[in-house]
């Protein structure tokens, strides 16, 4: 009985999420002008423009074992599911709060819609990439190899590390509404300090090398880039992957634990 | 709080007593830069805030109860204990039966999503599933009486097709409890009167009601009253009696 009771209660939520998340997603593109197709152009031409600002200062660069728009292409989509699952959660439970004033409802179901769609997000970009990835191929730049399916390894790692980080921002937002522009100027610099279209042997400083290794991103972005050119990731990626994704995930979800009857009071 | 068998005696909200207690800060704290420059001026004095005292009452089957007092007396916080939301700090609140908030015009509405999605999202929300909502659709869309209109974004609607599609959703869902947030206000004539033969409707079927006003508009549907001040609770009994007691205490403040 206790045990029926709870498996209706997951599925409620289960059921609640999915609405969630396809209601992120059809505000996002389906309502826009050409609908889901923009998800696959968005990255597209973002990387052409890249591409064609950048390839002319890093496009040469020997340490890029990757074609240069597929470098770009690459660290941008993994850089996009963080991106969008925390600019879209930090103000999701204050959005929601008419509703969450009044119902019992669990609210960590709220950022972690977010994160989800943003896994979509990511899944429609994935095709961008191989539909550019197949056009380098038909040019000689780019050869398949079966690294690219450890892919479905990475996600779970990125994935938890932006559940943490939602959990904690959507959280902390409802005690200091102006985290919303103090984030924005972070995940600007975040987007700058990770190599998305440079190589950091292009710095030539030891200091931000080291400085790097503490930077999250850059080692999703790496795994990312190793796989797609062929490269096996080490042991200690994996770890080093891991560990920042479930670490930033215990610290969100805590977080959001503790404070739950302080934002129920709050909102 | 956890929906328990309901007891024998047709209780179905048992209040006892609950306290709540604030810690805040004396200047209203709301920006990461505010706490930062706070903090280094040495100007963060913290205080303990009692929001409210002992508050005891049990709701039974079938009752409808206006809980009334000034604004800002706590009797949002009530509501919010009252339904689970907000842990109170002593004495515990516990419900025997499933609550449907009424939430004020057009609150808690995506306006990009269709009429439609949007019943689906305010009811899950809620805690049904979609079984128990297809099964409650056609009501809520036969009293929303929007039409097609039900396919077109929310944020098109105009202030009436809103509140009638809020309302539809709230008493519609089965629920043993409603939860009424200072709301009939609002709305055209006719749709206020709908609202109030509904809700009747609705009592004379047995179901509870609790609603949270600083008037006496609620006056008719509500036979008994609980009036909040100061976070502790005057009265409690027939709502005629409590209603004059406390507009008259709101007429003549010196007299208290």
């Amino acid at each position: 009985m206790e045990r029926e009771k709870k498996t209706k209660r997951l599925a409620q939520q289960g059921y609640l999420l999915t609405l969630l998340v396809r209601r992120n997603i059809k505000n996002q593109y389906y309502r826009s002008f050409i609908g889901v197709l923009w998800t696959i152009l968005n990255p597209l031409l973002n990387m052409a423009v890249m591409a064609f600002v950048f390839s002319s200062l890093f496009g040469s660069d020997p340490s890029i074992t990757l074609d240069y728009p597929l470098y770009i292409l690459s660290g941008n989509i993994i850089f996009n599911i963080m991106r969008a699952s925390t600019s879209g959660s930090l103000p999701c439970l204050v959005q929601q709060q008419d509703m969450l004033q009044k119902t019992k409802v669990s609210i960590g179901l709220f950022p972690t819609a977010n994160v989800l769609s943003s896994m979509v997000t990511f899944g429609f970009s994935f095709i961008a990439l191989l539909i550019v990835a197949l056009f380098r191929l038909a040019v000689g730049k780019y050869v398949f190899t079966w690294h690219i399916v450890m892919t479905i390894v990475l996600l779970p790692a990125v994935m938890l590390f932006s559940l943490g980080l939602s959990y904690f921002l959507s959280a902390l937002y409802v005690f200091f509404r102006d985290l919303e522009h103090i984030y924005s100027v972070i995940l600007t610099l975040w987007t700058y300090l990770t190599p998305l279209f440079y190589t950091i042997d292009r710095l030539g400083n030891e200091t931000v090398k080291r400085f790097m290794n503490l930077n999250p991103m850059y080692h999703y972005v790496n795994y990312f880039r190793d796989i797609l050119s062929g490269i096996m990731p080490t042991a200690w990626q994996h770890l080093v992957c891991y560990a920042f994704g479930i670490g930033a995930f215990l610290i969100g979800y805590l977080f959001m634990t503790i404070v739950r009857n302080k934002i129920a009071a709050k909102l | 709080m956890k929906r328990e068998k309901q007891p024998a005696d047709g209780c179905l909200l048992d209040v006892e007593n609950v306290t709540m207690k604030f810690t805040k800060y004396e200047v209203g704290v709301d920006s990461l830069k505010e706490l930062v420059v706070r903090a280094f001026k040495g100007d963060l004095k913290r205080e303990k805030f009692v929001c409210l005292k002992n508050i005891s009452f049990k709701i039974y089957r079938g009752e409808a109860v206006a809980v009334i007092g000034r604004n800002g007396v706590g009797k949002s916080t009530l509501l919010k204990i009252v339904s689970g939301i907000l842990k109170p700090t002593a004495g515990r609140a516990r419900s025997y039966g499933r609550i449907s908030p009424l939430l004020q015009l057009g609150a808690g509405f995506d306006g990009n999503a269709t009429g439609m999605e949007n019943i689906y999202l305010n009811a899950a929300i809620m805690g049904y599933t979609k079984k128990e909502i297809d099964a409650k659709l056609q009501d809520i869309l036969d009293f929303a009486e929007l039409g097609d209109f039900i396919y077109s974004p929310v944020k098109t609607y105009s202030s009436g097709m809103l509140a009638r599609l809020g309302f539809s959703i709230a008493i519609n869902m089965e629920a043993e409890i409603m939860l009424i947030d200072e709301i009939l206000a609002v709305g055209d004539m006719a749709f206020q009167k709908k609202c109030y033969d509904k809700l009747t409707e609705l009592k004379k079927k047995g179901l509870t009601f609790l609603i949270v006003s600083h008037s006496d508009s609620v006056r008719d549907l509500c036979e008994r009253a609980i009036w909040i001040e100061r976070g502790r609770m005057i009265a409690d009994g027939d709502s005629e009696e409590i209603f004059r007691r406390y507009t008259d205490a709101m007429m003549n403040p010196e007299k208290q």
